[in-house]
C-alpha cells in the first residue's frame, strides 16, 4: 500500500497525460472529420442527383441506394444552349486569362525591381480596383457598352473578366518576383543579354510557378463571375454561369440536369485547386506568406 | 554575342533604333497597359456613376443632361430601400468576416497539428474545395438541399430530432445566406492561415513549450502575435470580396422573401434592371463604392501593411 501510494502521483499524471494527449487526437479527429462531412456531403448529394433517374431525384425518404444513369447529362449536352454557354465560358475566360497576364505580370516586375514613386500608393491603388463592388462599376459599362456595340460581345466580356483579376496578377506576381533574387538577372546583364533578354530568359521562367497558379485563381475568378455576364450579355456571349442560372430562374425547375449542370461547372475547378494547391497560399495571400 | 557597343554614334537601322527605345523604356512600357487598364476601371466608373446619380435621366450628349441635384440620393435613401440594404449588407459582411476567420483559424491549427503527413495533406486538399463552388452551384445546392419539400436537410431534422426544421429560405434567410458563405470561403481562410501557421520557426513554439505554458496561451501570446499580417490580409482581402458578394444570394433568394435578403448590390440591380430607375442606381452605387473603398483605406492606414511588404 505505501509503496503504491508513494508510486502512484507519477503513475497517474503519466496516465493523465497520455488520456489527454488521446483525448486532444480524439476530439481533433473528431472536429475534422465533422468538417469534411460538411464539406462533402453537399457535393455528393449534388452529385448524386445529378446521376438519379428522373423522378426519382428528389424523392423523400431519399433513395440512398441507386442505379446511376448519364440521362440528366445527356439531357444536358443535347440541350444546345448549355453546350454554347460551356464553350463560350471556356473560349472568354481562356482569352481573358491570356490577356490578364500579358498586361499584369510586366508590370508586376517593374513595380518589383524598380524605384516606384510612391509605390506603396500605386499598390494600394491597384487593390483598390478589387475594393469597388462589381454592381457599382457594371453600371457604367453596360451604358458604355452600348454605345460602343460592346454590349453582348466575347470582346466585352473578356475585358471585364480581365478588370476583374488585374489587381490579384499584379499582387501576386509582385511578391513572386520580390521572392526571385536580383543577381540572376544581373549575371544575364553581364553575359550580355539585354533587359528584355533578362527578363524573359531568366526571370520568367524561375517565375513559373507563380504565374501557373495565379493563371489557375484568375481562371476560377472569372469563371465563377455571374453579375457581368447577367448584365453585359444577352444572347451571344452568355457565359456558363448565366445559363445554370437560368435554370433556377425562369423554366420551371428541373432539379436532375439543374444539379447536372452545377456538377459539369464544378469538376473542372475542384481539378484546378487540387492540382495547385501547393501554390495556392502564397499565391493568395500576396507574399505575405512566400513560402509553405 | 551581342556586346554592349552601341554606344559610338554610327548610323542606326530604324529596326536597331526601335529596339534601343523598348530597352531604354522597358519600365515604361511594362507599366502602361497596366496603368491604362487601371484608370478605366477605377476612375472611369466613379466618374461615370457620379454623373448618372446626378441627372434626371441618362441622355447620350452627357453636357445636355438635366441636373436635378441629390434628389437621386434622397429618392434612393427614403423610397429606395438603401438604408435597409445597407444594414442588411453590413450584417453579413461582418458575421460572414468573423464566423470565417475563427473557423478559418481553428481548422488550420487543427489541421496543422495532425501528426502523419499523409493525413495531414489529405485533410488540406479537402479542405479547399468548396472554393471551386461558383455562387450560382451553391445557390443550387442551398435550393435542393435546404427546399422545405423536397431538401434533405429539413427531412433529417424533421425525421432525425425531435425539432420541427425551420423553412430556411423564408424564415431564417439572412442566417442561411451567410452559413451558405461560410462553407463556400472558409477554404480561403483556413488555406492562408495554414501556410501562416506552418511558417511560424518551430523554435518558437519549442520554447514557450519548455516553459511549460498551456496550449491557449501559446496560441495567444506567440503563435497569433507572430501570424498578425497574414492574419491581417487574410481577413482584409475577404473583407474586400465579401462586399462583392451578389450570385448566391440572387440565385437562392433573389434579395428576398420580401426585402430580407436585399443586399446592397441586389438593391443596386433591383433599381437598374427591374425599376429602370437608373439615377437612383447610380446613387446607391456611388455611396456604396466610397463607403467600401473609404472602410477598406482606413484598415489598410490604421493597421498598416507592418510586415507585408519587403
Amino acid at each position: 500500500m505505501a509503496t503504491t501510494d508513494g508510486d502512484s502521483p507519477t503513475a497517474s499524471q503519466r496516465l493523465d497525460k497520455d488520456t489527454r494527449e488521446t483525448l486532444v487526437t480524439v476530439v481533433r479527429h473528431t472536429i475534422l472529420l465533422t468538417w469534411s462531412f460538411i464539406v462533402l456531403f453537399p457535393l455528393y448529394w449534388l452529385a448524386s442527383m445529378s446521376l438519379k433517374p428522373p423522378g426519382t431525384a428528389n424523392s423523400l425518404p431519399p433513395d440512398w441506394i441507386f442505379l446511376p444513369t448519364v440521362y440528366n447529362y445527356i439531357q444536358l449536352i443535347q440541350d444546345s444552349g448549355f453546350v454554347a454557354a460551356f464553350a463560350n465560358s471556356l473560349v472568354m475566360v481562356s482569352a481573358s486569362v491570356v490577356l490578364v497576364l500579358l498586361i499584369g505580370v510586366p508590370a508586376a516586375y517593374v513595380l518589383s525591381r524598380y524605384d516606384i514613386p510612391m509605390e506603396r500608393d500605386v499598390l494600394v491603388w491597384i487593390l483598390s480596383s478589387r475594393m469597388l463592388p462589381p454592381i457599382a462599376v457594371v453600371l457604367p459599362f453596360f451604358i458604355i457598352f452600348r454605345e460602343l456595340n460592346l454590349f453582348d460581345t466575347r470582346i466585352g466580356m473578356v475585358l471585364m473578366y480581365v478588370s476583374i483579376n488585374l489587381s490579384l496578377v499584379v499582387w501576386v506576381m509582385k511578391a513572386f518576383f520580390d521572392g526571385i533574387p536580383e543577381t540572376l538577372e544581373e549575371a544575364a546583364r553581364v553575359d550580355g543579354a539585354t533587359q528584355f533578354q533578362g527578363f524573359r530568359k531568366v526571370v520568367l521562367p524561375a517565375a513559373k510557378p507563380g504565374i501557373f497558379s495565379v493563371a489557375i485563381i484568375s481562371f476560377i475568378f472569372a469563371w465563377i463571375e455571374l453579375l457581368f455576364g447577367l448584365v453585359l450579355t444577352s444572347f451571344e456571349a452568355v457565359p456558363v454561369t448565366l445559363f445554370v442560372y437560368s435554370f433556377i430562374g425562369s423554366r420551371s425547375i428541373e432539379w436532375g440536369m439543374l444539379a447536372a449542370a452545377s456538377t459539369a461547372m464544378i469538376v473542372p475547378v475542384v481539378i484546378f485547386l487540387v492540382a495547385v494547391n501547393k501554390y495556392l497560399a502564397a499565391g493568395l495571400s500576396f507574399g505575405v506568406v512566400i513560402k509553405e | 554575342m551581342s556586346t554592349p557597343t552601341q554606344t559610338e554614334t554610327t548610323p542606326q537601322s530604324t529596326v536597331a533604333r526601335l529596339r534601343d527605345l523598348w530597352n531604354d523604356y522597358l519600365p515604361y512600357w511594362f507599366m502602361a497597359p497596366m496603368v491604362a487598364v487601371m484608370v478605366m476601371i477605377t476612375f472611369f466608373p466613379g466618374a461615370y456613376d457620379l454623373y448618372l446619380s446626378l441627372v434626371a435621366e441618362p441622355t447620350l450628349d452627357v453636357f445636355s443632361a438635366e441636373f436635378v441635384g441629390l434628389s437621386n440620393f434622397e429618392t434612393a435613401f427614403t423610397r429606395g430601400g438603401a438604408i435597409h440594404s445597407f444594414v442588411v449588407t453590413i450584417t453579413v459582411v461582418t458575421s460572414a468576416l468573423l464566423l470565417e476567420t475563427v473557423l478559418g483559424f481553428v481548422l488550420a491549427a487543427l489541421v496543422a497539428g495532425v501528426g502523419s503527413g499523409r493525413v495531414k495533406s489529405f485533410y488540406r486538399v479537402l479542405f479547399i474545395v468548396p472554393m471551386a463552388v461558383a455562387p450560382v452551384s451553391l445557390a443550387t445546392i442551398g435550393r435542393i438541399m435546404l427546399n422545405s419539400e423536397i431538401g434533405i436537410i429539413p427531412y433529417v431534422i424533421n425525421t432525425g430530432t425531435p425539432f420541427a426544421a425551420p423553412n430556411f429560405l423564408s424564415e431564417i434567410p439572412l442566417l442561411t445566406v451567410i452559413l451558405l458563405d461560410a462553407w463556400n470561403w472558409t477554404p480561403f481562410m483556413f488555406i492562408i492561415f495554414y501556410a501562416g501557421l506552418s511558417s511560424v520557426p518551430k523554435t518558437l513554439i519549442e520554447a514557450s513549450r519548455v516553459d511549460g505554458a498551456p496550449m491557449w496561451r501559446r496560441y495567444v501570446h506567440v503563435i497569433i502575435p507572430y501570424m498578425k499580417p497574414v492574419v491581417f490580409v487574410a481577413t482584409l482581402i475577404r473583407l474586400i470580396d465579401l462586399f462583392r458578394t451578389f450570385g448566391v444570394v440572387y440565385g437562392l433568394t433573389g434579395g428576398g422573401p420580401g426585402t430580407a435578403t436585399q443586399l446592397v448590390s441586389i438593391n443596386i440591380y433591383e433599381q437598374m434592371f427591374i425599376n429602370n430607375q437608373i439615377p437612383v442606381a447610380a446613387a446607391i452605387a456611388i455611396v456604396y463604392l466610397v463607403l467600401v473603398v473609404a472602410l477598406c483605406n482606413i484598415i489598410i492606414a490604421k493597421v498598416g501593411f507592418e510586415g507585408v511588404w519587403d
